[in-house]
């Protein structure tokens, strides 16, 4: 898959995006300010609940990730949209790289930059927050990584579907935003209306917020997030299914510069 | 090395090339001209595997672009008509992703880094971001981007766009020096001086095909004519000598002299009175621009109506 092509665009695009931090910061700043102010009434919430030793990070720190992630959506501008703002997208096509080197290449970037969202996230959160794991690291950090999987394959399918970057970047962060609410990132699902508990169950965050609940406060084993863990795997391949079917190296898009 | 036979293209219903052929050697300059809009983009495109053809075929050291694109791009080099730089990635970093994206090795891709920048006269500018550089420095390191990997095919559409004139010829040279080592060049531009310098062979796409083609001196015997006009205060001459036609007040030779020298000295002998009342003389010598616009002839001039019309 990554192929030594892949692996020069991938460095290449890291580099563009860092140029860029204002969606880095977004995403690691944002969660760990809005926390801040969300950790106490989460913690009284959680002890009245029974949890004796909550701190609320456990909560909150998850929510703001998976919430802010979505907005960090806006680094697929700077990897596909604004290539071909700048005449650069048909330099790269007229490489002998194929278009998967092209998309592995592009995305590779956006995977990294979200594992380093979430390390810094939960780190941050267990240093500052008091954010503790009772259960399986193992489950913690597969959650992770699958849920940073699903998280590159929609923003495949935004730059598959839109052909500019202002509706890609527009829809993404409202439906991310849809998504992370519904799914339990601002309130737990179970506090919300009837209707929307019944549709949680199709939003991904869902099943990665309550799995990462599951680790860190409920002492989930890795075998208790299995079921998470699978949902997600079949989300990430229904978004990557999607822009793979969607996507054309030489569909003309529109990006700023 | 590139060798183009019968490509069609159609946009919806508009059908810009209609059977275009085309061979160039190793070691060849192509000049490729051709009005506004006339396809020489499009057809440079579906060589470099950016477009897809309606039929036809491209071969690249006889690799078939269409079946083995990324194969066929291996050997190919293109800088587009439109500028493409990382405005936020270094002169440097610019010219390496190419480097890298070719397979070349680190230390292999400092070395070129540096020539290609040299070549490019971008030397003092590897560590600038290609945003602040100005618009014809962009447009060279464009051109360096697209020859970094030493390409068997070279295709160049309107290189010097925005050059100055150090900048022009700098380009010309690194086309010269690339052709000398064996690459085949497409070369697209509208300044047919350029063509001159580079003692180009010449081809014509017009009205989507290849209707000419030929060395410049080649094109210039067959279609070339060279024009004279004197024009009077009043009416030209009732009478003229022979071989001028009087046309209001101008006086026109209908002879289609390689050398007009003579010819004007002749008739301005024969003018007598009507001297007096000579204004000016026009002299378009037959080059390769003339040769052009007879080649291309009316239609090309009402094409490019109709393509500012719609
Ligand atoms: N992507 C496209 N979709 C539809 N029509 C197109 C497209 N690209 C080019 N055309 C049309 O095809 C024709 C040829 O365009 P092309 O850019 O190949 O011309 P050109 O010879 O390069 O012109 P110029 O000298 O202005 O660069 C034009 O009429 C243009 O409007
Ligand atoms: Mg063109």
């Amino acid at each position: 898959m990554l192929s030594r092509r892949s692996l020069v665009i991938a460095r290449s695009g890291l580099k563009l995006v860092l140029t860029d931090p204002a969606p880095m910061v977004t995403t690691i700043a944002m969660p760990l300010l809005l926390g801040a102010f969300l950790i106490p009434n989460a913690r009284a919430t959680l002890r009245l609940r029974g949890f004796a030793n909550a701190t609320g990070a456990e909560y909150v720190i998850p929510g703001m990730a998976v919430l802010f992630a979505f907005f960090g959506i806006t680094m697929i501008g700077t990897l596909f949209f604004r290539e071909h703002a700048w005449g650069t997208w048909d330099r790269l096509r007229a490489s002998s790289a194929t278009t998967a080197d092209l998309l592995v290449g592009k995305l590779t970037p956006l995977y990294l930059c979200y594992l380093v969202q979430m390390a810094v996230l939960f780190g941050l959160g267990y240093l500052l927050f008091g954010f503790r794991v009772t259960g399986s690291i193992m489950g913690l950090a597969l959650l992770v990584l699958v849920l940073v999987l699903v998280l590159v394959a929609f923003g495949a399918m935004l730059v598959a579907v839109f052909s500019t970057m202002d509706q890609a970047l527009t829809v993404g962060s409202l439906l991310g935003m849809v998504m992370s609410g519904l799914g339990g990132a601002l309130a737990p699902s179970n506090t919300l209306p009837e209707w929307s508990q019944a549709i949680a169950h199709f939003m991904p965050p869902y099943w990665a917020l309550e799995g990462l609940r599951k680790v860190s406060l409920e002492h989930g084993t890795l075998s208790d997030v299995t079921t998470n863990l699978l949902v997600l795997g079949v989300f990430a391949v229904i978004f990557a299914g999607v822009a793979t079917f969607r996507f054309n190296a030489s569909d003309a898009k529109v990006g700023n510069t | 090395m590139l060798e183009i036979a019968g490509l069609a293209k159609r946009y919806g219903d508009r059908e810009v090339l209609r059977g275009v052929d085309l061979t160039v050697r190793a070691g060849q300059v192509l000049g490729l001209l051709g009005a506004n809009g006339a396809g020489k983009t499009t057809m440079v495109s579906i060589c470099a595997g950016l477009r897809s053809a309606d039929g036809g075929s491209v071969h690249v050291a006889g690799i078939d672009v269409a079946r083995h694109t990324g194969r066929a791009q291996a050997r190919m080099g293109i800088a587009p008509q439109a500028l493409g730089v990382y405005p936020t990635l270094s002169v440097a970093e610019n010219i390496a992703l190419f480097a890298r994206l070719a397979g070349m090795k680190p230390a292999e891709v400092r070395a070129r880094v540096t020539e290609v920048a040299r070549l490019m006269g971008l030397d003092d500018r590897l560590g600038v971001k290609a945003e602040v550089l100005s618009g014809g420095q962009k447009r060279r390191l464009h051109t360096g981007m697209a020859i970094v990997h030493r390409p068997d095919v070279l295709f160049l559409d309107e290189p010097t766009v925005g050059a100055d004139v150090q900048s022009r010829s700098g380009i010309l040279d690194v086309v010269r020096d690339l052709a000398a080592s064996g690459s085949a060049i497409v070369y697209t531009t509208h300044y047919m001086t350029e063509l001159e310098q580079l003692d180009a062979d010449i081809a014509v796409l017009h009205d989507g095909r290849i209707v000419e083609s030929g060395s410049i001196d080649e094109l210039v015997q067959r279609h070339a004519t060279a024009s004279v006009r004197l024009r009077f205060e009043g009416d030209a001459p009732a009478e003229p000598p022979s071989g001028w036609e009087a046309e209001g007040e101008l006086l026109v030779s209908t002879l289609a002299a390689a050398n007009p020298g003579p010819a004007i000295a002749q008739v301005l002998a024969e003018l007598g009175e009507d001297a007096n009342r000579l204004k000016g003389i026009d002299l378009e010598r037959a080059s390769l621009e003339s040769a052009y616009r007879a080649i291309t002839g009316d239609t090309s001039r009402k094409e490019e109506l109709d393509v500012v019309a719609a």
